[in-house]
């Protein structure tokens, strides 16, 4: 349907009399770039909204000059990038930009990738005309991982603009330099874009925006990325390397399930040590947005000498004695399929919560919806105008969902609905049109009822359905007033086109999950809502659909980064060391349903679970021999890891792996449990949930984050508990320092599960709610 | 002839002597490298050894460590026996010939009242005994050469033979009009013949000329030093020599540079007479240091000559001369 | 046109003497005479009197050619691409390497390598440098891109040494801070031409 429209909605431009097809309503700059003509431009970032700061991007338009940002395209429309005043104002804006900025380009670490160098050789800036007394503007720390020198910086408003647009925090902002005012004979004398952003580039600076020296956001270090000069770096990697002496190593970072394509940078880690380190992690920053773990999460190798052959040889004994192998999601497809391949051939049992819940979740909903899989994926998420989020914590559970749910609200003047029982400071502030639900936990069923009720054809639904819609009485089960509520709907509704909604884990631990899962089926059967899910973790929707996962088990026990009775382990601390994500090859299955390829970055020598496999069962030679086995009954491709690719082409489209098959069947009308209002948790209850930043031990293990393993609770639930305190579930007790998260409401307080030798998965059983009691120690 | 009145030659003083020559001659040997590596040096602007002891004159003492020292090889294939004698054959003979040479003027030990003779062995046929030492000296390069199973030892050896021999020729011959003028074959006689009147380098000019180019034939020296030319056969019959057994051709050598420039002092030069105000064995010694230093000169100075032209000089130049050398030297004598 | 000048492939200048040969003697007594005259012309002794000549000039006037190399050295040229020099700046001491790296990305060899990091002075330090001499191939390449004119080629040639880290070390190569005052601007490949002043655009100053 997509493709009907694009071909619909295309128009012919002429860009120095060459003719060219763009998306309609497209801005000039992004058709050229789709198109692969060069128009320079510095502070406009593809799916931001524009900043109008550089100026550079200047051209002529059926004899008009525009910002190519800022113009939309128009059918016929004859665009010249270059005239003769277009090259005076560019250059004159190129050497404005090179007023006191610094000469020092080798100490900087931008040296060899910045925008100011490569646009003042671009235009041929061979001299300076203009001059200003400079500002003395001290580098600070603004976080525990940004480093901001406000000598070298642009005010490009990059930083700003993406922080705010697509992160959602809004963490920067500009603010007065308190430089000296321009000599008004400037004015005169210089080409008139040049002098206004000069104008403006003297009278600015970047700061954090809560008026302090430190930001107050997620750390996801994406301004760092986006900055064209040296001023944004990561603290850690301030003058520890040029930038051409990185190589590059295209990845897909394994923290949670966006799957997000990265870039490891490795080089020798000294002198001394010439084994290959990482560096940083850098991303294709116009196409995807990483957070704070993608970024500063990536030393989380596992350093081992050699093959312990004494190791390997009790590993094969206990595969051989398995009854049980205890595993997470983090882990790729291959490993995956030869897990499953285990069980086929030793019949062992393959026990991994969060992709069993998922997996019983996503095949409720292929019973209730004849999809072999969801149906949206999160790009198109971004595309949509009115985004709805139901069971998840959007700010924790997975940075891509948040940052779409964030941009549909800044870019596409979208709205918002978000249904959680945790309270958020965050969300409400991502755009005017977010309404957002703080419900009793339990009462998802009546969010999605409530969803139904506003955007089903009621025709289509069923009776079973139909006598649960009482809009009023839903809005107010889930804490909201009907009246102010049904106003500000009928505001959000306003010249709304696509639908769409997430929905995260809260539904899949839930007692009622079938019943979600079918009330899911029918708001898409009954109205143009699509519906994306979150998958749990890193690989759960590749584990979930390769692996035939049972509920529980008993005997022998192998965990693979998992506690058992023979211990596999990538973090070191097992029985038979495996390799991290960041040293193997392999692919995984992320929720934008791609099977994306990831390399290994650092070496590793030890053992692989392949190396088990060609003991204990069968197995090709190397681990991605794998690959082209992946079951293609769910939608997997039979091809080679070899002609995976991973990038994106100029025009922003994802060439990465393989987007997943699905296939739609037609079914039976499905009959709707009646939602119980009772069943709503109440007293002390405690959220199983990450901190920002950490997903899984091997955020934990790496050196830049910071977040801690501790009871979360909002500053004033905080204070009421203390500073330690001892959570006791039905199945046990844990004992948690308390923290602050500053961005929670209410009193409901989240226990990390990044641990995996903490067990809090047993703690909290099937759910993630429980309640709990707390008792200060 | 006359009998000089000289106190008693006794064994005791006769071996003082022998040791005497042996210990000194090999010393001036010794040093004769020494010397020669600095005059070349000094000839081609350059310093010579440096650096062990003083101007480098421990040089000499720590070659000598050095060829004492050596791993002493002997091929495989070579005759093992006559491998090892070549080297004590040259030695042996250089020292021999000076057995009847006067080195030194006599003189007698004070206390001990021991004479110690000019001349190791003053026997009648001094110069006959020496020439003919020389001549036996052939032997050890001869032998050395065929010895070490070498080819290009093979072709040192035969050099040795036909270059030794041809020029024992021209010795002989040259020497013989100043034996005929003296009438005695014994230096001694050679040193009074010349104690009043002029040297017999005016008597006999081209006597000398010729003795002094098959002097360098004979004790092998630059230019006529074809035996061992580097350039040509490695080192010709001494390819495979190191250590001390090589050290005893180089020994030989220097003491049969020794012998001729006794030869020559003695026999042409005036001996250890007294000159003006300067006594005999001072005279002596500076004209042996001449010779020496003319041999080195030479070497500085002039280049190889092919072994053709070597045997085209001695044969058809040099024999020529000589013989009619003596034929004038004698209708001269008949007629005064 | 005339070919000539393509014709004639001899690129030198032609100004080679020929030799004065006479005719080799045929008869055997033209040969006797041959050898008389050259005998008794001075030819030989010419060559015993140049040798004589020369050893007095050495011993005597001070025209002795040696230099006893390890204890005397003769003075190199600058252009020489021997082991590498660190400078320092003459006035603060500091050494002039700002860590930027072109040095190891230039190599050919690939044989620099540098640890740098963010220092107590928030600036660019380099921790670590070593150059691998055993890969060194001494193009000078590093010393033509060092913006800073840190990183030049020494003196230093004799490159003998038990191990070949003793000369590949930062401090092996920097200037020693006493002897500062003795650290000498380097001349050779990727110096600052000497009308380096005259070729510089002046960028406006505000103050």
């Amino acid at each position: 349907m997509s493709e009907v429209q694009t071909v619909e909605n295309m128009v012919s431009i002429t860009i120095d009399g060459v003719e060219y097809k763009a998306k309609e309503g497209e801005y000039i700059l992004n058709a050229a770039r789709a198109n692969d003509v060069f128009i320079p431009a510095i502070c406009y970032l593809t799916r931001c909204s524009p900043t109008l700061a550089c100026r550079i991007c200047l051209v002529e338009a059926d004899g008009k000059q525009v910002y190519s940002c800022n113009a939309k395209v128009k059918e016929g429309m004859e665009i010249t990038v270059s005239t003769p005043d277009i090259l005076a104002e560019r250059r004159a804006m190129m050497e404005v930009y090179d007023v006191n900025h610094p000469l020092q380009c080798g100490v900087c670490d931008q040296s060899g990738e910045c925008e100011l160098q490569n646009y003042t050789l671009e235009l041929q800036v061979d001299s300076q005309s203009y001059s200003i007394q400079d500002t003395k503007r001290e580098a600070s720390d603004w976080s525990s991982v940004l480093h901001y020198d406000p000598g070298l910086c642009i005010v490009c408003e990059r930083c700003t603009t993406v922080c705010k647009d697509m992160i959602g925090d809004a963490a920067i902002k500009t603010t007065s330099r308190g430089g000296e005012a321009l000599d008004k004979s400037w004015k005169d004398n210089m080409p008139k874009d040049a002098y206004a952003m000069w104008n403006k580039l003297q009278k600015s600076v970047i700061a954090p925006s809560n008026g302090t020296g430190s930001t107050d956001c997620s750390d996801c270090g994406e301004c760092v990325a986006v900055c064209p000069v040296g001023a944004l770096v990561s603290k850690d990697f301030v003058y520890t390397s040029n930038a051409w002496d990185l190589k590059k190593i295209p990845a897909t970072c394994a923290h949670c399930s966006s799957g997000c394509q990265i870039y490891y940078e490795t080089k020798p880690a000294s002198i001394e040590d010439r084994t290959e380190k990482i560096f940083r992690v850098t991303n294709e920053w116009n196409y995807v947005s990483l957070c704070g773990a993608g970024r500063f999460a990536y030393d989380f190798e596992n350093n081992i000498e050699g093959k312990d052959e004494v190791a390997f040889a009790s590993a094969v004994e206990a595969f051989k004695q398995a009854k049980v192998i205890h595993f997470n999601s983090v882990i790729t497809n291959e490993e995956a399929l030869m897990l499953q391949t285990l069980k086929e051939k030793l019949g062992v049992k393959l026990i991994n919560r969060e992709a069993r819940a998922f997996q019983r979740f996503l095949n409720f909903y292929t019973q209730a919806s004849g999809n072999s899989l969801y149906t949206l994926d999160f790009k198109e998420v971004m595309q949509s105008d009115f985004v709805m989020s139901v069971g998840t914590s959007l700010r924790n559970d997975n940075p891509n969902a948040r940052y779409a749910f964030n941009n549909v609200q800044k870019m596409n003047k979208g709205a918002g609905l978000y249904f959680h029982p945790v309270g958020d400071t965050l969300v409400p502030t991502f755009g005017k049109t977010v309404e957002s639900f703080v419900h009793q936990a339990g009462h998802e069923e009546a969010a999605l009822l409530l969803i139904i009720d506003l955007f089903a054809d009621k025709d289509k639904l069923s009776d079973s359905v139909k006598e649960q819609l009482d809009r009023d009485a839903l809005i107010t089960t889930l804490g909201g007033d009907a009246d102010k509520f049904n106003a500000a709907f009928d505001k959000m509704m306003k010249k709304k086109e696509k639908f769409s909604l997430m929905v995260g884990e809260d539904l899949y631990f839930h007692e009622k999950a079938e019943n979600l899962a079918k009330l899911i089926a029918v708001l898409e059967a009954s109205s143009e809502v699509s519906v994306a899910m979150i998958p749990p973790k890193t690989n759960s929707l590749g584990v979930a659909l390769i692996c035939d996962l049972d509920d529980e088990a008993d005997g022998f026990t192998i965990g693979y980064n998992e506690s058992g009775d023979f211990k596999l382990s990538a973090l070191g601390d097992g029985d038979l060391d495996m390799p991290a994500m960041n040293q193997q090859e392999g692919t995984l299955t992320n929720m934008h349903k791609r099977v994306t390829p990831t390399n290994a970055a650092v070496d590793y020598h030890g053992y692989e679970l392949n190396d088990i496999m060609r003991e204990v069962a069968v197995a090709p030679k190397e681990t991605i021999d794998w690959t082209e086995h992946l079951p293609t009954a769910k939608g997997f491709k039979a091809v080679e890891f070899d002609s995976l690719p991973n990038g994106y082409l100029n025009d922003g489209t994802e060439n990465r792996g393989y987007v997943l098959e699905t296939t739609s069947i037609e079914v039976e009308e499905v009959s709707i449990e009646k939602f119980d209002k009772s069943r709503g948790l109440e007293g002390e209850i405690a959220y199983r949930c990450n901190p920002q930043r950490q997903f899984n031990d091997f955020s934990d293990k790496a050196h830049q984050i910071f977040e801690g393993f501790g009871l979360y609770a909002s500053p004033a639930k905080a204070e009421t508990l203390g500073s330690k305190v001892e959570v006791t579930f039905d199945m046990g007790s844990i004992t948690l320092d308390v923290i602050v998260d500053d961005r929670m409401e209410g009193n409901i307080v989240a226990v990390p599960d990044f641990k995996s030798a903490e067990n809090i998965y047993e703690l909290f059983a099937e759910s993630r709610y429980q309640t709990v009691t707390i008792r200060e120690v | 002839m006359e009998a000089t009145i000289l106190p008693e030659v006794t064994a005791a003083g006769v071996i003082i002597k022998a040791v005497l020559i042996l210990a000194v001659i090999s010393a001036i040997a010794g040093f004769g490298t020494f010397i020669e590596r600095k005059i070349l040096a000094f000839m081609q602007r350059r310093l010579g050894p440096m650096h062990v002891g003083p101007h480098g004159l421990l040089q000499l003492a720590a070659d000598g460590i050095k060829l004492f020292t050596k791993e002493d090889i002997i091929p495989q294939h070579a005759n093992k026996v006559v491998f090892a004698v070549a080297p004590a054959i040259t030695a042996a003979t250089a020292f021999i010939a000076l057995a009847a040479v006067p080195v030194f003027p006599d003189f007698t030990i004070p206390f001990v009242d021991i004479y110690v003779p000019s001349i190791a062995s003053d026997i009648n046929v001094g110069i006959l005994f020496v020439l003919g030492m020389m001549a036996a000296g052939l032997y050890g390069p001869l032998l050395a050469g065929m010895a070490q199973a070498n080819k290009w030892g093979i072709i040192g050896s035969a050099r040795t033979a036909i270059q030794f021999l041809s020029y024992e020729v021209i010795t002989g011959l040259s020497i013989l009009a100043p034996i005929m003028m003296v009438g005695s074959l014994s230096f001694v006689d050679f040193n009074n013949y010349q104690t009043d009147g002029l040297w017999m380098v005016v008597y006999q000019p081209v006597a000398f000329v010729l003795f002094i180019i098959a002097g360098f034939a004979e004790t092998n020296r630059t230019p006529f030093d074809l035996l061992e030319h580097e350039a040509e056969v490695i080192s010709g019959y001494a390819t495979e020599y190191s250590g001390m057994r090589w050290g005893m051709f180089f020994i030989g050598e220097y003491a049969n540079m020794i012998t001729i420039g006794v030869i020559a002092a003695v026999v042409f030069l005036g001996g250890y007479n007294d000159f003006w105000i300067f006594p005999g064995w001072l005279m002596i010694i500076a004209k042996i240091a001449f010779s020496f230093f003319f041999m080195l000169w030479v070497r500085a100075a002039w280049p190889h000559v092919r072994p053709d032209q070597l045997m085209w000089l001695c044969w058809k130049v040099l024999m020529p001369l000589a013989v009619i050398n003596v034929i004038i030297t004698g209708i001269v004598m008949m007629l005064v | 046109m005339s070919l000539e000048q393509f014709k004639n492939r001899n690129v030198g200048t032609q100004n080679y003497k020929k030799l004065d040969l006479e005719h080799s003697p045929t008869c055997g007594w033209c040969q006797f005479k041959q050898v008389v005259s050259r005998t008794f012309k001075p030819e030989l002794f010419v060559g015993l009197w140049v040798t004589l000549r020369e050893m007095g000039n050495a011993l005597f006037r001070g025209k002795m050619h040696t230099t006893q190399y390890p204890f005397e050295k003769l003075p190199i040229s600058p252009r020489y691409r021997a082991i590498h020099d660190m400078l320092r700046l003459l006035e603060s001491g500091h050494y002039r390497c700002i860590g930027c790296g072109l040095c190891e990305k230039i190599c050919i060899s690939n044989c620099i390598s540098m640890d740098t990091r963010y220092d107590e002075n928030q600036r660019k330090e380099v921790s670590e440098y070593t150059i691998n001499f055993g890969r060194c191939i001494f193009c000078g390449y590093c010393a033509e891109v060092c913006p800073e004119l840190a990183i030049v080629h020494g003196p230093r040639y004799e490159t003998a040494s038990e191990q070949r880290a003793s000369f590949s070390l930062f401090e092996d190569m920097l200037t020693p801070i006493d002897k500062l005052n003795l650290q000498q601007e380097y001349d050779g490949f990727g110096a600052i031409s000497s009308n380096a002043d005259e070729n510089i655009k002046k960028t406006p100053l505000a103050y």
